[in-house]
């Protein structure tokens, strides 16, 4: 009995986090993609007004038939896909050295590092994309200096900023954070005495980091990278604001439904398939994380 | 149930008085554009109405239709554009004018009067208007020997070439579609999908020379002399045009309507339903109609003026300005955007999102 008065104080308060905070508005979601859109935006009324003329009022999928009725939808999402995979390997490949060298320095440092690391939040997020706007720019010496050194190779001069380059760097340096802590938090836990067992045993510094800690550091890589992913997917901001003609991504499309094109059933489809592409990934990543981790027993 | 409820209440929200618990009386409640009304004119009126004037802001049409319809309420006066005023009035949410408490309505060139969405002018009054054109670099422009009269010059590779990365286009699907529509030769309002893809092939073939598409970032670029060309709205052009000015930039930012043709964006005041001082709201509206206050709005913006009285006003090199007061001829080959139905919303996103993609 106790037991079972634990288990729902513990698991209570979560669970009710996700049906307030996703499951109901998910619902919200479901059913406005099954709705016609209003005239002047929002949802057409279920039934038809007393002494309405007809008029499409009701159920319809034709918001879902409308996504499968062209391939470009499809494409947009693999390139959605595609770039949010690109950002969370960059940021993967550029946050492990960090949190490393974050938790194997001194004790003292450490909270300092970290502080560091999540300094750039204290200003806002629009602010710091619309500086790299600058540092992108044409005329500013980052350019200048990349284009100095592309000349050498032949090169033409290269615009750096509303690229698809600058997009990735944006979204790179938006969401690296979300891989360096958890990855310290993981990082920071190793036993040191495995390292020193592992250099005992004639281990070599290779091995003793291929074999021993990034093993050790999996759940951390795959909590940073559902952190990473997940955002980059729907972010619309930095592609509107750095991107050039070509750098639309699915957020891109899901706001310009809910906007200009004042279509709320086929952007609420658009968000649902979205919501569903993460959650498989959400799923299949898990799968791939419980193998990994029973292979590395 | 939950979701259910949750849903419906969206479309029947009562929403509180945008200044919240504002207590005093004698407020006018005015939902307007970012600095589309200058300082002096609401110190005057002030003073004139011995009331305060209270506003909020908005950026796009879109946005204010979006807080309207989320609950937001107690304007007095709104200022849509042409195609939002159309969607205000099938809504039912505008109050009629009381004519007789706007002398100062005569005014108003004809030309700006009995528009498709309000014939009569029964619940809107001309406020201010801008047209989408081409500014461009007067200097460069003409070293590259370039035509600045005609949408070929972001439409045609002939030309684009000479300008590729040095050219900025609205990031409007109505707009762009608007402008290839009518380099095309036909309507803005041109609703068939073989006109609309011809348009959109147009763009696709000019798109490899844009830079980006751009709605407000090209203001700053055109006056700082990395873009030599962009579609926008005059009131930028003028901003774009004094800036270089203002710094001392050794060339000019010029812009002028193509021949074929342009939107026009007029906006009108209007009243809400849920205004509750249509007194203020009468007095303000006729205050504004003066042409002295219409002026100071002009030579604050650069927007466009519908007001005939205003001309003695405004700054001289302004006044010649065509694209602030077009002449009889420029006003006919110009058009306002009407609204879309849903349908051809969609079929326009679909265009769109392919132009995007391509």
């Amino acid at each position: 009995m106790r037991a079972i008065v634990a288990k729902m104080l513990v698991g209570g308060p979560p669970l009710v986090f996700l049906l307030v905070f996703f499951a109901a508005p998910s619902m919200i979601m479901v059913l406005s993609s099954f709705r016609f859109p209003g005239e002047f935006g929002g949802l057409a009324p279920l039934a038809a007004p007393e002494g309405g003329t007809g008029g499409d009022y009701g159920l319809t999928a034709e918001a879902y038939q409308f996504f499968f009725s062209d391939v470009i939808y499809v494409e947009i999402f693999l390139k959605s896909f595609g770039i949010a995979m690109a950002t969370t390997l960059i940021c993967l490949v550029m946050a492990y050295p960090l949190a490393l060298l974050i938790a194997r320095s001194e004790k003292r440092f450490r909270n300092l590092l970290v502080l560091l690391v999540v300094l750039p939040f204290a200003s806002n997020f629009l602010i710091r994309i619309y500086a790299w706007m600058i540092i992108l720019g044409p005329e500013s010496g980052f350019s200048h200096f990349v284009n100095a050194i592309l000349g050498v190779f032949g090169i033409a001069p290269v615009t750096l900023l509303f690229s698809p380059f600058a997009v990735l760097v944006g979204m790179v340096y938006v969401h690296l954070p979300f891989m360096v802590l958890p990855l310290y938090t993981n990082l920071e836990k190793h036993d040191p005495s495995l390292l020193d067992a592992a250099q005992d045993l004639g281990a070599t510094t290779w091995q003793r980091f291929w074999r021993v800690t990034w093993p050790l550091s999996l759940p951390g890589i795959f909590s940073g990278s559902a952190l990473v992913f997940i955002p980059v997917l729907g972010m619309f901001a930095v592609p509107d604001i750095l991107g050039g003609t070509g750098d639309i991504l699915i957020g891109n499309l899901i706001k310009d439904q809910f906007l200009g094109t004042r279509d709320w059933p086929f952007g609420s489809a658009l968000s649902i398939m979205l919501t569903l592409a993460v959650l498989s990934v959400a799923g299949l990543s898990t799968w791939v994380a419980r193998s990994a981790m029973r292979h590395g027993q | 149930m939950l979701a259910l409820a949750a849903l419906s209440a969206g479309c029947t929200a009562k929403g509180g008085n945008p200044a919240g618990s504002e207590k005093e009386k004698d407020v006018l409640y005015l939902f307007n554009w970012n600095n589309y009304l200058a300082p002096d004119s609401v110190r005057r009126f002030e003073t004139a109405c011995n009331c305060r004037l209270s506003q909020d802001y908005y950026s796009d049409n879109e946005e204010m239709l979006a807080k309207l319809a989320a609950g937001a309420s107690g304007y007095d006066i709104i200022v849509p554009t042409g195609n939002a005023l159309d969607t205000l009035l099938r809504q039912g949410a505008l109050k009629p004018l009381d004519k007789s408490l706007l002398p100062n309505l005569r005014n108003i060139n004809p030309a700006y009067l009995d528009t498709a969405f309000d014939p009569g002018n029964n619940y809107s009054v001309p406020y201010a208007f801008t047209l989408s054109l081409i500014g461009f670099n007067q200097e460069k422009l003409k070293e590259l020997d370039l035509p600045t009269d005609t949408w070929a010059l972001i439409f045609e590779p002939r030309y684009l070439e000479k300008i590729k990365g040095r050219v900025t286009v609205l990031d409007s699907q109505r707009e762009l579609m608007a402008a290839a529509l009518k380099y095309l030769g036909y309507s803005v309002n041109d609703a068939s999908e073989e006109h609309w893809k011809q348009a959109a092939a147009l763009i696709v073939r000019a798109k490899p020379y844009w830079a980006a598409f751009s709605n407000a970032g090209y203001i700053k670029e055109l006056a700082k002399g990395n873009l030599w060309v962009a579609h926008g709205y005059s009131n930028d052009m003028f901003q774009a045009a004094l800036d270089a000015k203002k710094t001392g930039r050794p060339f000019t930012v010029g812009y002028t309507v193509p021949k074929e043709g342009a939107v026009l964006a007029l906006d009108s005041m209007v009243l809400h339903r849920s205004g509750r001082r249509p007194d203020l709201a009468h007095q303000f509206i006729n205050f504004m109609l003066d042409g002295r206050n219409s002026a100071e709005l002009t030579n604050l913006t650069g927007s466009g003026n519908p007001n005939e009285d205003a001309m003695r006003f405004i700054e001289p090199e302004i006044a010649a300005n065509k694209a602030i007061f077009p002449d009889a001829e420029l006003l006919g080959r110009l058009e306002m955007l009407r609204d879309l139905d849903r349908r051809q919303r969609r079929l326009l996103s679909r265009l769109w999102t392919e132009i995007k993609l391509r």
